[in-house]
């Protein structure tokens, strides 16, 4: 792999970001506008409902907002490049597709960092909650887990555009809400029906957002958890990676990847 | 050494049932300039393509630079590039980041120099703090053209790279070609359907039809393939004795003036039959022969003509 092909498609996303209002928007505006929100839900709640519960919404949106964001930057990063009918032009250069992906994980990574951070300290210092007091180890397993399921979904996501084209598009940033309720993101799984129980303990960010919710109380490692979660993110990430590969060679195949366009 | 850059072997591709290359081969000599045409359809784009490697072919083998094309698709990419008046970059981004962006995808040394130095020569350097949707087309195709130089490759696709551009401009890329080959002995495969910028900077024309490849020779031995020019006399004399004669030559012949004719003949038969009409004492005060060009070879193949 290269390194300066890597810092291409860095610096490319790195200019899009600075001259795109949606990308601010739809990022930063975005989840500081839902943490403000949740956060005075979560006021709410305090005064009325006793313990941790209170408290499960605005985690349960820090959490989550790690995987929107970074499922985004992945789906949507590539979109820009199809819009503007430059994405083949990416790969008629040296760039292989691996190069392609590690480079915007790397992007996704710092920007879902960076908006963690923010809506972490808001919350911090408007709404009276403290998700640092999870423990570091807790919020690195945390945040890797729920890194690596988005990328899954991200990767997966594009492959579903790169062999069908753009006139599914609205998966790259629509697909991912059908996870929301299924990982059981902002109430305990026990409140889901059986059938889903059942969905949302073979998803990886289930046992996160469980393992989360019991640390409000108790602040321990939930090792079997994240064990858990890291195999499943394993198994579902390579899976998505075969897929992704699969969808690829499909369109280049039937010619769709040529005819990429917005 | 006549070294081969590309080498195409039994390429086919297939869309389902239908087959856009039949089995076509070809090859690229070092330094030379071959063009792609054939009428829309042909399968010129679908080849461009799979030489790019952004569509997979179905069935045999590409070989740059004496590797496989398959095997070896980063090496063979890193000393090749394309241009096209189509080809857009990041509309979002301006011309500079761009340009800066597939320095890196190329990993130059030294990029800013480059990208100055090869905007300088197209008279681009204005715009390169300009976003690139905010160029008009003819300057669009002039930053894709820089790209496409930015890793001096020994080979380059060039679809079209003169549509929308200026006389003047497109005089210069052509120039510019010339230079290239020349100078750096750098290879083209080159498709347009302008036929005056084929004969002139082309070696070799390769012509697709229907997915296969029809004819394949220098600009030269294609127009020579059509035997027959067109000869146009003004004269001053007797109308009927001139078509009498014509019609014992064998000739077929039209008078779209009363002074006026054109005849579609071969070229050796030309001295005797001028000589033949000032017997006749028909003054002949001009003469026009019309060799057939690249664009008629085109012209037959596209009707299905033989």
């Amino acid at each position: 792999m290269s390194i300066s092909r890597m810092k291409a498609v860095l610096l490319q996303e790195f200019y899009i970001t600075k001259r795109s209002l949606e990308v601010i928007l739809d990022l930063f505006f975005f989840s500081v506008m839902t943490i403000v929100v949740f956060g005075f839900v979560s006021l709410f709640l305090t005064g009325r409902v006793s313990g941790a519960p209170a408290h499960y919404l605005i985690l349960g949106l820090i959490l989550w907002e790690i995987i929107r964001v970074n499922q985004y930057s992945i789906s949507v990063g590539a979109m820009w490049n199809v819009w503007s009918r430059n994405l083949t032009n990416m790969f008629i250069a040296p760039l292989s597709i691996k190069e392609y992906f590690v480079a915007h994980m790397i992007s996704g990574v710092a920007k879902t960092f960076l908006i963690f951070i923010i809506i972490s300290l808001i919350s911090l210092a408007f709404f009276d909650y403290n998700i640092f007091k999870l423990g570091p180890l807790n919020l690195f397993f945390f945040f890797c887990n729920l890194i690596i399921f988005s990328w899954t979904i991200g990767i997966a996501l594009l492959g579903v555009i790169f062999r069908f084209g753009t006139r599914i598009q609205a998966l790259a940033w629509g697909a991912i809400f059908i996870f929301q309720p299924l990982v059981a993101s902002f109430f305990p799984v026990n409140v889901l029906p059986a059938v889903l129980q059942k969905i949302a303990f073979a998803l990886p960010p289930t046992y996160v957002f469980e393992a989360a919710r019991a640390a409000l109380s108790n602040p321990i490692f939930n090792w079997k958890f994240m064990m858990i979660s890291l195999g499943l993110n394993t198994v579902y990430f390579l899976l998505s990676l075969a897929f992704f590969n699969y969808m690829f060679r499909r369109s280049k195949e039937t010619g769709q990847f040529a005819k990429l366009e917005g | 050494m006549n070294e081969t850059v590309l080498e195409v072997k039994n390429l086919v591709k297939d869309f389902d049932s239908f087959q856009v290359l039949k089995s076509i081969s070809f090859a690229i000599p070092r330094g030379k300039v071959v063009g792609l045409l054939g009428p829309n359809g042909a399968g010129k784009t679908t080849t461009i393509n799979i030489l790019l490697g952004i569509t997979r072919e179905t069935s045999g083998q590409i070989w740059y630079f004496g590797r496989n094309f398959f095997k070896n698709k980063q090496g063979c990419l890193q000393k090749m590039n394309f241009a096209s008046s189509f080809n857009t970059l990041q509309g979002r981004i301006s011309v500079w980041e761009n340009l800066l962006v597939f320095s890196y995808l190329y990993s130059l040394k030294n990029p800013e120099k480059k990208i100055k130095e090869l905007s300088t020569y197209f008279e681009i350097t204005h715009l390169l703090p300009k976003r690139f949707w905010d160029l008009s087309s003819g300057e669009k195709t002039r930053v894709n053209l820089i790209k496409s130089l930015l890793n001096e490759p020994e080979l380059l696709l060039m679809d079209e790279p003169t549509a929308s551009l200026d006389p003047d401009i497109a005089d210069k890329t052509l120039s510019l070609i010339e230079n290239l080959r020349k100078n750096k002995n750098i290879s083209i495969l080159y498709t347009s359907h302008n036929m005056d910028d084929v004969t002139r900077i082309c070696d070799e024309v390769i012509f697709l039809d229907k997915g296969k490849i029809v004819a394949h020779d220098t600009p030269l031995g294609l127009t020579k393939r059509i035997t027959k020019t067109v000869l146009k006399l003004t004269f001053d004399g007797d109308k009927n004795a001139l078509e009498n004669f014509l019609k014992e030559q064998k000739q077929i012949c039209s008078f779209p003036h009363p002074y006026t004719v054109l005849m579609n003949t071969k070229e050796k038969t030309i001295p005797k039959l001028i000589f033949g009409i000032s017997n006749l004492g028909i003054w002949i005060t001009d003469i026009e022969v019309e060799k057939p060009t690249l664009e008629d070879v085109f012209l037959r193949i596209a009707r299905g003509e033989k």
